[in-house]
């Protein structure tokens, strides 16, 4: 029982270390652009821990409880709309900031047991299929019903954060609400990475807890657990309807963030993907895999290549006439090519996630089997 | 009345010889995912070279001006080569990408033929942008490309009323259904297609039985890619359009219609890609245009929710 | 395991207090400031246009306009070098603008100080994201490409538009094309004049597509056009062969498709004719380039086939124009695309407004370019009016002939 229970006590010291290092990184990081003059990195930084939200959301269904989900889109657009319809000022609801943001949790969660409910009975692929069905279903529903959504016209705009803050109302500082700027990024930063920060703390303990350790039991033997009592159908339910509400949260983020729902195929199957990516490169089922995981693929796209395209824009090294001239249309193959050698060569991620081993089982990664079985 | 069912049929004809199409597609992945279990997510991707391989050769050999026998010829010249190319590419993309990974866990697999198919796409883009007169000079690589009418809309029933069956509707069906046949002949009754099917039940088996499995899975990319290679050129005749983004819809459509016949089963994709095409006709005719995606996929979730394993799938057994 | 917790939480917390600190105290950093060292001081110009993906082709030659427009003032203007940089609004993963990237580069561009103009976007929805980000810097921003009329113009989409864009109070986005109010009207009159009565009207579901539609619909029907069916296609289907016969089923004697060359316009002419619908089609600028003719085939297009677009097209240009065409064809050799002299005159205008400029700040730049009037560019003699948009409303209809565009007729005069 000890050398059972011991190892996983270790790791979790281990993963709140690294949390806290990732923590004090962020916290300093401003502080670091502000000094060198501006890299133009802060902004970026939102787009990625709002991907990181959407990682991690989707870790739960394809992590910890190894089904393959491939319409997480569909969930962040239904986030999107939601808070946009909620605060919007041609819409009856006008909430606020918070309210709404706080309301695109349920709304996820009870779309995503709505999808889920019927569906989680099928098998791996079977499912991958639904899911990806419905992530066109929902984009498709959003442009069609334009009496409600405004089709692919967008709603805009949208409310920014508020927080509490002294500010000066003219006649001198008193206690006031504080609006954020769609030009200050610095507290979007801060906000979102407190946001995320909560996030990861609910991920932990939600990794730990009963329900935690029920989907991983789903995942490593459905019959097995559900000889243990397990049912694995409810277990699935809520393990997607988790994943559901926190793809709507990070929904809410970017719609605020963008002030703008956008249209809806801006939220199509690639965006699904990224976030399939950004969980197996990180290292599925591991929450600080998925952190370097947004880290890295959005990091790389938005901000290491458009430096590196700038500048070769700037040395005059591309052309804008032929279609191999700018460098933009390398992404794609980049991309691809990344993918293909990492799954080669690192498999399991860049944070593999340490599992428990079964006795004498193969030591084969189980962790993914589930999935696509 | 007379006029409503001659409507009704023609949409069945359209949907029919679309799904055809869609069917022939599917087939190669319903093969692939049978034997090694991999949802083969560059499959459409493959085929949308294929159709860039075929503009190519029209380009080089100036066969949309070849008139007779000669244009028959022509046409027969394309399929086979666009089919080899395919098979080809498919089997090296086996060979470098997804042989290495055998053991590997399922996912990661899937994660490797979507970096594949990235990597395609990439790759039909560059290849729009050659410069030659069938890409326009390769001056707007991304635009959908014209291929040339090879095989004309003349109708061989109907005309300008009744219902129209086009010589392209002919050659869908002069192409697909030998091919089916084909496949279902040396998956039943030839060696390899005992191995693929040894294979397919159980790997680890099937070498103990001396069966050369990556020979054998080979085999099976090779056939599915080449069935998409064929699969590739008549969608370029019988639409008259390629671009290098189309690989996207065309893989879904195939993938749908695997999956709801049943995925492995091979009645089951022809099945499937028959359904697939009749529906969206349908829709398409009698509902509004806009819905008929939506449609599709909530028929495919309320058939899988009905029928887990697709309409022809056996009920597999859960592996322990 | 709980103390751990309670801690990361009291982190978290700490993050938001030191979260608003660090965010108000931050002025602008230490080494933005403009144009002090170096002896040539600099201003930039920057475009942010979707340069990935499908609308490539057309953006390629409006940022060709672009630079020629800079290089023929030698890229100075009183002594400050003027700098152009291409900015992407488009992402790979989706080959199209996305809302996010177009986000990054209006902030990006508000930050450096050096940046007096924003030539884009390309997408009208794009510039919705972009508009109130550069409005509340009062960077000036000028599109060679939107055509939504809802950005400038009070009463033609939601009820808060355009207020919603200029939060504050100020008019800093312009336009050198007509809107597609305008486009949409004068379609349906010509398709009155063209003698059809039934038509069938499709598009594409987009902003653009659907937009102009609708403006079709509403004037064809007040004008008496019998409207037999008004459909939003899927752009990605494999072909339209169901609905060609459900168009033939209506007797319409004209199609319109309100949508783009890559949202299948070129498909939809194939299959209408080989679904043996001889009504003739008509399309919007949106396929007003070679792609579409080489798309769908010049076949099924040769005389079936009517354009409209927002101006002129670049051969029947006159004076600066056919000048614009000329040195296009010099230094690209290839014939300009019909949006490059939008590229070209979207940059000279800019230009212009920051020689007139007293300071070259900003705010100058910004009333310069609202108080252009009598402007002699590419286009024509055109001024910008009150909302920002142009004078400019000369409308222009095109068929195919041999596989060529070929001029018809000057459109709503």
């Amino acid at each position: 029982m000890r050398r059972a229970v011991r190892p996983i006590c270790a790791r979790q010291r281990g993963a709140a270390r690294l949390d806290l290092i990732f923590l004090a990184v962020a916290l300093l990081l401003p502080i670091a652009d502000w000094a060198v003059g501006g890299w133009g990195l802060i902004d970026p930084m939102k787009t990625i821990f709002i991907y990181a939200i959407l990682g991690l959301g989707l870790n739960v269904v394809t992590g910890f409880t190894g089904l393959l989900h491939l319409g997480i889109a569909a969930f962040m657009a239904i986030g999107v709309y939601a808070f946009a319809i909620l605060t919007a000022d041609t819409y009856p609801f006008q909430l606020g900031f918070w309210p709404a943001l706080m309301l695109t949790l349920p709304i996820g969660a009870v779309a995503g047991f709505l999808l889920g409910a019927p569906t989680l009975g099928l098998r791996g692929d079977y499912l991958a299929i639904v899911t990806l069905g419905f992530g066109e279903i929902t984009q498709d529903v959003l442009k069609n019903l334009e009496t409600i959504t405004k089709g692919t016209q967008g709603i805009n705009p949208l409310p920014a954060p508020t927080l509490p803050w002294i500010v000066n109302d003219g006649g001198g500082y008193a206690l006031g609400w504080y609006e954020f700027q769609t030009d200050t990024p610095v507290p979007w930063y801060y906000l979102f990475l407190g946001l995320l920060a909560i996030v990861v703390l609910c991920n932990r303990n939600l990794e730990r807890s009963r329900i935690g350790r029920a989907w991983m039991s789903v995942r490593e033997d459905e019959l097995a657990s559900k000889a243990m009592g397990i049912p694995p159908v409810p277990t699935k339910i809520v393990a997607f309807a988790t994943a559901a509400a926190l793809a709507a949260f990070a929904g809410g983020l970017w719609a605020s963030s963008l002030s703008s729902s956008g249209e809806p195929s801006n939220y199509d199957f690639q965006v699904s993907i990224l976030a399939l990516c950004i969980v197996i490169v990180g290292g599925m089922g591991n929450i600080s895999g998925v952190l370097i995981g947004a880290l890295v693929m959005i990091g790389v796209n938005d901000i290491l290549l458009q430096k590196l395209f700038t500048w070769m824009q700037s040395k005059n090294w591309t052309s804008t006439g032929s279609v191999f001239g700018s460098p933009n249309n390398w992404k794609f193959l980049l991309f691809g090519l990344a993918l293909i050698l990492m799954m080669r060569f690192k498999p399991d991620g860049l944070v593999p996630a340490r599992k428990p081993r079964a006795h004498g089982g193969p030591t084969k990664a189980a962790t993914t089997s589930g999935a696509t079985r | 009345m007379e006029l409503e069912i001659q409507y009704l049929l023609q949409l069945l004809v359209n949907g029919l010889s679309n799904g055809m199409i869609i069917a022939l597609i599917a087939l190669g992945y319903t093969m692939v995912y049978g034997i090694i279990e991999l949802i083969n997510w560059a499959h459409g991707d493959l085929c949308m070279l294929g159709g860039f391989l075929a503009l190519t050769l029209i380009g080089m050999l100036g066969i949309a001006t070849w008139t007779g026998p000669l244009g028959i010829a022509g046409v027969i010249l394309l399929l086979v080569s666009a089919a080899l190319f395919c098979g080809s590419l498919n089997l090296l993309i086996d060979t470098i990408a997804y042989r290495p990974l055998r053991k590997a866990p399922k996912l990661t697999l899937l994660v490797t033929a979507i970096g594949v198919s990235f990597v395609l796409v990439n790759i039909g883009l560059f290849w729009g942008g050659l410069p030659m007169d069938v890409f326009n000079g390769g001056v707007s690589a991304s635009a959908p490309k014209g291929f040339p009418p090879l095989v004309p809309a003349t109708p061989i029933i109907g005309g300008d009323s009744g219902v129209t069956v086009t010589v392209r509707d002919l050659l869908i069906v002069v192409v697909t259904v030998p091919l089916m046949v084909t496949l279902w002949w040396l998956v039943r009754f030839t060696k390899l297609g005992k191995a693929m099917r040894a294979v397919a039940q159980n790997p680890t088996a099937a070498s103990l039985m001396g069966i050369n499995t990556d020979r054998v899975v080979g085999a099976t990319f090779f056939i599915g890619g080449a069935l998409g290679g064929f699969g590739s050129v008549v969608y370029a005749l019988n639409n008259g359009t390629i671009s290098f983004q189309l690989g996207y819809r065309v893989g879904m459509d195939a993938f749908i219609a695997a999956v709801v016949g049943g995925i492995g089963s091979l009645p089951g994709a022809v099945l499937g890609g028959l359904l697939i095409g009749v529906m969206r006709s349908l829709s398409d005719g009698y509902l509004e245009a806009r819905w008929t995606n939506t449609l599709v996929f909530a028929a495919l979730i309320v058939i899988l929710v009905f029928r887990p394993a697709g309409l022809l799938g056996l009920r597999a057994k859960e592996k322990v | 395991m709980r103390t751990r917790s309670i801690a990361f939480a009291a982190l978290a917390g700490l993050a938001f207090a030191a979260n608003l600190v660090g965010g108000l105290a931050m002025g602008p950093a230490p080494h933005a400031a403009p144009g002090q060292e170096g002896e040539k001081k600099v201003l930039k110009i920057v475009s942010s246009l979707p340069r990935t993906g499908s609308a490539n082709a057309q953006t390629t030659t409006m940022v060709n306009g672009i630079r020629m427009a800079i290089e023929e003032v030698n890229a100075t203007i009183d002594g400050y070098a003027i700098v152009f940089e291409d900015w992407d609004d488009a992402s790979p993963q989706r080959g199209n603008w996305d809302p996010q990237t177009e986000a990054q580069n209006a902030n990006k561009a508000v930050k450096d100080k050096e940046i007096v103009g924003y030539i884009g976007t390309f997408n009208s929805g794009a510039s919705k994201i972009s508009m109130p980000i550069l409005n509340k810097e009062g960077l000036v921003m000028v599109s060679p490409a939107n055509t939504y009329p809802g950005l400038t113009k009070p009463g033609t989409g939601e009820k808060n538009e355009p207020k919603v864009y200029r939060p504050s109070g100020k008019i800093n986005y312009f336009r050198v094309v007509p809107t597609d109010d305008l486009q949409g009207a004068v379609a349906a009159e010509w398709t009155k004049e063209l003698g059809a009565k039934k038509v069938f009207i499709l598009h594409d579901r987009e902003l653009y597509g659907k937009g102009i539609a609708d403006v079709f619909q509403e004037r064809a029907k007040s004008i008496g056009l019998e409207v037999v069916g008004f459909e939003g296609i899927d752009p990605k289907a494999a072909n339209y062969k169901s609905l060609v016969t459900k168009i033939k089923s209506t007797g319409a004697e004209l199609v319109y498709f309100g949508g783009t060359t890559q949202n299948n316009a070129g498909q939809i002419a194939k299959d209408l004719r080989a679904g043996g619908v001889a009504a003739p089609m008509m399309v919007p600028d949106g396929c007003f380039e070679t792609a579409f003719i080489d798309a769908a085939g010049a076949d099924n297009l040769n005389g079936k086939t009517y354009i409209t677009f927002g101006g002129l097209p670049a051969d029947k240009l006159t004076g600066k124009g056919a000048e614009f065409r000329a040195n296009y064809i010099k230094r690209f050799n290839t014939e300009p695309e019909a949006y490059a002299v939008y590229g070209y005159e979207a940059a000279r205008v800019l230009l212009d407004a920051i020689d007139r400029a007293e300071s070259k700040d900003r705010e100058s730049i910004r009333a310069a370019v609202a108080a252009t009037k009598n402007f002699a560019g590419a286009l024509g003699t055109w001024s910008f009016d009150e909302q920002g948009d142009t004078t400019n409303k000369v409308m222009s209809g095109q068929t195919v002939k041999d596989g060529k565009f070929e001029f018809v007729k000057v459109l709503g005069q």
